[in-house]
C-alpha cells in the first residue's frame, strides 16, 4: 500500500502545484465575455482598507474574480448545475428570482456598449412606491425550445413619469409635429408557462394605463396587440432580452398605419440570417441550458429603397454621460455579425451610443424622429420606405437642444419606442425630458483617470454653460443610486413578487 | 482567510508549504549530532503563516489573540509553579481571563442588551466579533485545566504555546484541540507518506463538502428561510430547514475534515469532530457524534467538575445545555436551542433510553432527525419573529400553497440531495470494508483500486470546487461565527 500513498501523494502535489503555477502565473482575466462585464481590479491599497480588513478581503476577491480562464471554469459550474437536475419533461420551468440582479446591473456597462438597456435596474417609479420591474428570470421549457424571460414586477398603475414627457413633447412641439408612443411588451407576456404566471406583472394592463395617461394629442401605437397576434412566430428572441427583428417589423407596420405612411411587406426585403445566435440571457441567467440552445438571429434589409446613414459618435462615461461627440461620419445601417456571434442584436447601427441619420429615397415630405432604448433599434429599419428621413436617438444619450434638432431638420413625425421595463421606470423620461432644454454640445467630464484623479476637474467653455445641469444630474444620480440600493434588498425583492 | 478561497487554495498553501520544506531543511541540518529533534524552523514557519492567515481577517484583532495567549502563558507558568490554594488561585485567575476575555468580545452587547430590556438603562457596546474567539478561549482553558489537573506539562516556551493556539488548520473554527493532544507532536513529530496521503485526500474531502454541498444548500435554506419567509408554505418550510440541517453538517464537518487533514500533512494528529451525526438512534447518540470536541471540553471541564451523574445531575445537564447554547452565540435562539437539546437529553434518560433495545431502530432514528431537525429551525433564526413565522408554516399553518419554487428546489437539485443523503451515511467505511472482504491482506490490485479511486475522487473535487469557486466572495464557513 506504501507505493498507493507514494502515487496519491505526488498527484496530489502535482495537482496543486499545476493550478498554483496556472493561477499565479498567467495572465489574469480582466472581462468576463460571460457576465458581460469587467472583472475586479486589484485593489489600492489605504492603511483604513488595511485596519478594517477590507483590503485583504478585496485581494481575496480580486484573486477570485479576475483568474485565468474562469469563464471556462464559469462554464463548468453552469454544466454542474445542469447536472444536478432531474428534468422532468418539457414543460420544464426554472425561476431565479431576483438572483441575478447583481449580475445584470454589474453588466450594465458592458451591455451599453453592445445591446444595453442599462436601467433595467433601476426602474423604480415615484409614484408607484418601490415595485421592482425586473426581479428575475424564469426559464421556461427544454432542449432546444428553452426560452429565457424576464420577469416583469410593474403594477399596473405606472408609466406616470414617462406619459408626462410624452405629454410635454406634444406641447412643446404642438400641431407642426405629430406624436406618437409604443411601449412594448417583453416576451414573458405571451410565453410564460400558466404555472409560474403569478411571478410576473401583467404588461397589458400598464401599457394601457400608459395611453389612457397620454394626451389626446399624441397617438397611441399598439404594438402589444400586432405582436400577439404573431405570437407562434419567431417574434422575440428565445436566448436574449430583446425581441426578434421580425417582432419589430409587425411593430413598425402598426406604427406605419397609425402615422399614414406607405408601408411595404417583408416581399421588399432581403433576409439575413446570424446562425448560432445565443443572446444576453446567457450570462443573465448563468444557465447552460440558454447556451445549448442557440438560435438563428434573422434580420431583414430592405432592397428597394437608396439610403444612407449618416452617425454622430458618442464618448460615454460610466454614468452614462456623453463626455464627447464626433464630426458627422457616414456608415452603414446594418452591421454585418458572424457566425454565432453573441452581439448580433447590434446589426442595427451598431450601437446605442450615437446619434443616427438615415436619408432615403422616399419622398413624402415625412420626417420621423425616434426616440427610443435598445427594443427601438430594430424598428427604423422598416421605415426606409415610408419616410425621407429617419433620425434615431437613443434616450440615453444625446448632446443637442431637442426643439433647436427637431426644428432644424424639419422633423414632422416623433416616435417615442420603449419597452415596458423603461416606459415603467422614470429615469429614461428624465433624460428625455431634459433634451428640450439642454443647451446644444451638452457633455459631460469624462471619468478620471489615475493622472488626473487630484486635479481639479476643468470644464470646457461648452461644458460651464451647463454647468448647473450637471450638478442636477449628479445630485440626481445619487438619489437614483441610494433608491437602486433600496430596490435591491431583500425585503424589497420579495414583497415585488405578488 | 477561509479554507475554501482560491487565494487560500493556491497562493497561501503553496507559500507555506515551501517556506514549511525551507523550515524543514534548516532543522535537518540542525539536527545533525544533536539528539533529539526541535523542529524550530518548522514551527516558526508554521506560527508566522497562522498569524498572517488570521490577520487576513482580523487585522486588529491578531493582537488580541495574541495578548491572550500571553496571558495563558503566563497563567500555565503560574499554576505550574504554584501548590495547593494557590495553585487553585492561579487556575482561577487563568479562567477569569479567559472568560472575561470572550465575554467582553462575544457577550458584551447581548448581556447590555438584556439588561436594557428588563429596565436598566445601559449603553450597549458595539463590539464586532473577532472569528474564532469561542474556539481559542476554549483551547486555553483546556490548557490551563490540564496543567493545573497534572494532565499536561507547562509549557515554557510562549512560541510553542502560540503555536498550538494559532495553528491555523484549527484556528478559527476547531476542532476544539486539547494541549495534552498535540504537546508532544509540537517538538517531536513525523510524517510519513501515509499521513501526507490521508491528510491530502481528508483535505479535499472536506473542501468538497464545504463547496459542492454545503455552499449549494446555503442557496436553497436561505432562498426559503430568509428571501422568501414572507410567503412560506409548509413544503417550502421544510425545504428550506432540510437543506440547513445538510448545509451546516456539510459545512461544519467539511471545515474539521480539513483541518484534521492539514493537520496530518504536517504531522499533528487531531481528535475526530465527528461521527457521521445524522445516523444517530437518539438525541443522546446525536451529542455524541456531533462537535465531539466540545461536548467533550464540557464534559471533561463542566459536567465532571459539578458532580456529574453522581450529584444533582439534572441541573448539570441543564447547565451544560445552557452553556452550549450560550456558546454558539449571543443570542437568545442559541440559548433556547440548547436548552431544548438538554430537555431531550434528560428525558431521553428516563424513557427512551431505556426501551430503545424494543423499538425498531427506523422508528428511532426518524423520531432523532425530527428533533434534530426543530432544533435546527431554531438555531437558523436569531429573530423571534422570523422564528415564529417559521414554526408557524412548518407545522402547516400558512396560507402560501407550494408550487414551482418548491418544486424546482427539490428538482433542479436532485443529485445534490441524493449525494447529501449518501455522504451523511457512513460510506466510505462501507466501501472500504467491502474492499477488505472482497481483497483481503495486502495486494498490487487493491493497491491500484485504492488509488485510483482516491485520484479521480480527488481531480473530480479539486477541479469542481475550484470551478465553482470562481468569482465567490460570500464563502465563510458557519462556525467562524461562533
Amino acid at each position: 500500500m506504501k507505493g498507493s500513498h507514494i502515487i496519491f501523494s505526488i498527484v496530489v502535489v502535482a495537482m496543486f502545484a499545476g493550478y498554483t503555477i496556472v493561477f499565479d502565473t498567467f495572465p489574469r482575466s480582466t472581462f468576463s465575455e460571460l457576465e458581460k462585464r469587467d472583472l475586479a481590479a486589484f485593489p489600492e491599497f489605504t492603511w483604513n482598507k488595511l485596519f478594517s480588513g477590507d483590503y485583504t478581503k478585496e485581494i481575496s476577491s480580486w484573486f477570485s474574480d479576475s483568474e485565468p480562464y474562469r469563464d471556462m471554469f464559469m462554464a463548468w459550474s453552469m454544466e454542474f448545475d445542469e447536472a444536478k437536475r432531474l428534468s422532468i419533461g418539457d414543460d420544464d420551468v426554472k425561476i431565479q428570482i431576483s438572483q441575478d440582479n447583481v449580475a445584470i446591473s454589474n453588466s450594465q456597462e458592458a451591455l451599453g456598449n453592445e445591446v444595453g438597456d442599462e436601467e433595467y435596474q433601476d426602474s423604480l417609479n415615484l409614484e408607484d412606491n418601490a415595485k421592482l420591474a425586473n426581479s428575475g428570470i424564469i426559464i421556461a421549457g427544454s432542449g432546444e425550445n428553452v426560452r429565457a424571460l424576464m420577469i416583469f414586477g410593474g403594477g399596473s398603475k405606472g408609466g406616470g413619469a414617462y406619459a408626462e414627457v410624452v405629454n410635454k413633447y406634444k406641447e412643446t412641439f404642438g400641431s407642426k409635429v405629430n406624436i406618437y408612443s409604443m411601449t412594448i411588451p417583453n416576451s414573458i407576456e405571451f410565453y410564460c408557462p400558466e404555472k409560474v404566471k403569478k411571478y410576473s406583472n401583467p404588461q397589458r394592463p400598464f401599457i394601457e394605463n400608459v395611453h389612457s395617461l397620454l394626451s389626446s394629442g399624441v397617438k397611441a401605437v399598439d404594438a402589444y396587440t400586432a405582436l400577439r397576434r404573431h405570437a407562434d412566430e419567431d417574434i422575440y428572441l428565445r436566448t436574449d432580452h430583446h425581441w426578434a427583428p421580425l417582432g419589430a417589423y409587425y411593430a413598425a407596420e402598426a406604427f406605419a398605419k397609425v402615422a399614414g405612411v406607405p408601408f411595404k411587406s417583408l416581399d421588399s426585403y432581403d433576409c439575413r440570417v446570424v446562425k448560432n445566435f445565443v443572446g444576453s440571457m446567457y450570462g443573465y441567467s448563468k444557465d447552460i441550458s440558454i447556451k445549448k440552445a442557440p438560435e438563428d438571429f434573422v434580420y431583414y434589409v430592405p432592397t428597394g429603397v437608396d439610403y444612407a446613414t449618416t452617425y454622430i459618435v458618442y464618448d460615454v462615461n460610466k454614468n452614462y454621460q456623453v463626455t464627447r461627440e464626433s464630426k458627422p461620419m457616414s456608415g452603414p445601417y446594418f452591421y454585418k455579425f458572424n457566425d454565432g456571434s453573441g452581439g448580433a442584436y447590434s446589426t442595427f447601427m451598431g450601437s446605442d451610443k450615437k446619434l443616427t441619420k438615415v436619408e432615403t429615397s422616399t419622398k413624402n415630405g415625412r420626417k420621423v424622429l425616434i426616440i427610443k432604448d435598445s427594443y427601438g433599434n430594430a424598428l427604423p429599419g422598416y421605415l426606409f420606405y415610408s419616410f425621407e428621413e429617419v433620425h434615431v436617438v437613443d434616450a440615453r444619450y444625446f448632446t443637442k437642444n431637442m426643439k433647436r434638432y427637431v426644428e432644424g431638420h424639419k422633423i414632422t413625425d416623433i416616435l417615442f419606442a420603449f419597452n415596458v421595463f423603461n416606459a415603467y421606470s422614470s429615469s429614461f423620461s428624465k433624460k428625455v425630458e431634459r433634451y428640450l432644454s439642454q443647451p446644444d454640445g451638452t457633455t459631460y467630464p469624462a471619468d478620471k483617470t489615475d493622472e488626473e484623479k487630484n486635479d481639479t476637474v476643468k470644464l470646457n467653455t461648452k461644458q460651464q454653460e451647463s454647468a448647473v445641469e450637471i450638478e442636477d444630474l449628479a445630485t440626481e444620480n445619487s438619489v437614483d443610486k441610494s433608491e437602486h440600493a433600496g430596490a435591491n434588498s431583500k425585503k424589497e425583492k420579495v414583497d415585488s413578487i405578488p | 482567510m477561509v479554507f475554501s478561497d482560491l487565494f487560500f487554495l493556491f497562493v497561501f498553501i503553496p507559500l507555506f508549504a515551501l517556506c514549511y520544506l525551507i523550515g524543514c531543511w534548516l532543522d535537518n541540518r540542525n539536527v545533525q549530532g544533536v539528539a533529539k529533534q526541535n523542529n524550530a524552523y518548522k514551527n516558526m514557519m508554521l506560527v508566522i503563516f497562522s498569524l498572517v492567515f488570521y490577520a487576513w481577517g482580523e487585522p486588529i484583532y491578531v493582537f488580541l489573540m495574541l495578548i491572550c495567549v500571553y496571558i495563558n502563558y503566563l497563567s500555565g507558568l503560574w499554576i505550574a509553579r504554584s501548590e495547593g490554594g494557590k495553585r487553585r488561585m492561579a487556575l482561577v485567575s487563568g479562567l477569569i481571563g479567559n472568560l472575561l476575555i470572550l465575554g467582553i468580545f462575544k457577550y458584551a452587547g447581548f448581556f447590555a442588551q438584556v439588561l436594557n430590556d428588563i429596565g436598566l438603562s445601559v449603553g450597549v457596546p458595539q463590539i464586532s466579533l473577532p472569528i474564532g474567539i469561542s474556539f481559542y478561549t476554549f483551547q486555553s482553558i483546556s490548557y490551563l485545566v490540564d496543567v493545573y489537573r497534572r494532565e499536561s506539562p507547562v509549557q515554557y516556551k510562549f512560541k510553542d504555546l502560540l503555536l498550538y493556539i494559532s495553528m491555523f488548520p484549527q484556528l478559527v473554527a476547531g476542532p476544539i484541540v486539547r494541549y495534552g493532544t498535540v504537546a508532544e507532536e509540537i517538538h517531536n513529530r513525523s510524517v510519513s507518506i501515509k499521513d501526507f496521503s490521508d491528510g491530502a485526500f481528508r483535505f479535499l474531502i472536506g473542501l468538497g463538502k464545504k463547496v459542492i454541498l454545503a455552499n449549494q444548500f446555503s442557496e436553497i435554506a436561505d432562498q426559503f428561510l430568509i428571501d422568501g419567509l414572507g410567503t412560506l408554505s409548509t413544503f417550502g418550510a421544510w425545504i428550506g430547514v432540510l437543506a440547513f440541517t445538510f448545509q451546516i453538517y456539510f459545512d461544519f464537518s467539511g471545515y474539521s475534515d480539513m483541518a484534521i487533514g492539514m493537520g496530518r500533512c504536517l504531522g499533528f494528529h487531531f481528535n475526530e469532530n465527528f461521527n457521521h451525526p445524522y445516523c444517530c438512534n437518539s438525541i443522546t447518540d446525536f451529542w455524541r457524534r456531533w462537535h465531539m470536541s466540545l461536548g467533550s471540553f464540557f464534559r471533561d471541564y463542566v459536567y465532571i467538575p459539578l458532580g456529574g451523574n453522581r450529584s444533582h445531575q439534572s441541573l448539570n445537564i441543564m447547565i451544560v445545555w445552557f452553556l452550549t447554547g450560550m456558546w454558539h452565540g449571543a443570542s437568545w435562539n442559541f440559548i433556547i436551542w440548547g436548552l431544548y437539546f438538554g430537555l431531550i437529553v434528560m428525558i431521553e434518560k428516563y424513557t427512551i433510553l431505556r426501551i430503545k433495545d424494543r423499538v425498531p431502530g427506523v422508528l428511532m432514528h426518524i423520531y432523532s432527525l425530527l428533533l434534530v431537525v426543530v432544533g435546527w429551525g431554531i438555531f437558523y433564526f436569531d429573530d423571534f419573529g422570523n422564528m415564529t413565522q417559521f414554526f408557524s408554516s412548518f407545522v402547516g399553518n400558512t396560507v402560501y400553497q407550494s408550487d414551482v419554487i418548491e418544486q424546482g428546489a427539490l428538482l433542479d437539485n436532485f443529485w445534490l440531495w441524493v449525494a447529501a443523503i449518501v455522504f451523511s451515511l457512513p460510506i466510505r467505511s462501507r466501501i472500504v470494508g467491502l474492499a477488505d472482504r472482497l481483497l483481503p491482506g495486502d495486494n498490487v490490485l487493491k493497491g491500484i483500486l485504492f488509488v485510483s479511486a482516491r485520484v479521480t475522487v480527488s481531480v473530480a473535487i479539486l477541479t469542481l470546487s475550484v470551478a465553482l469557486l470562481v468569482g465567490a466572495t460570500n464563502n465563510a464557513f458557519i462556525y467562524t461565527r461562533f
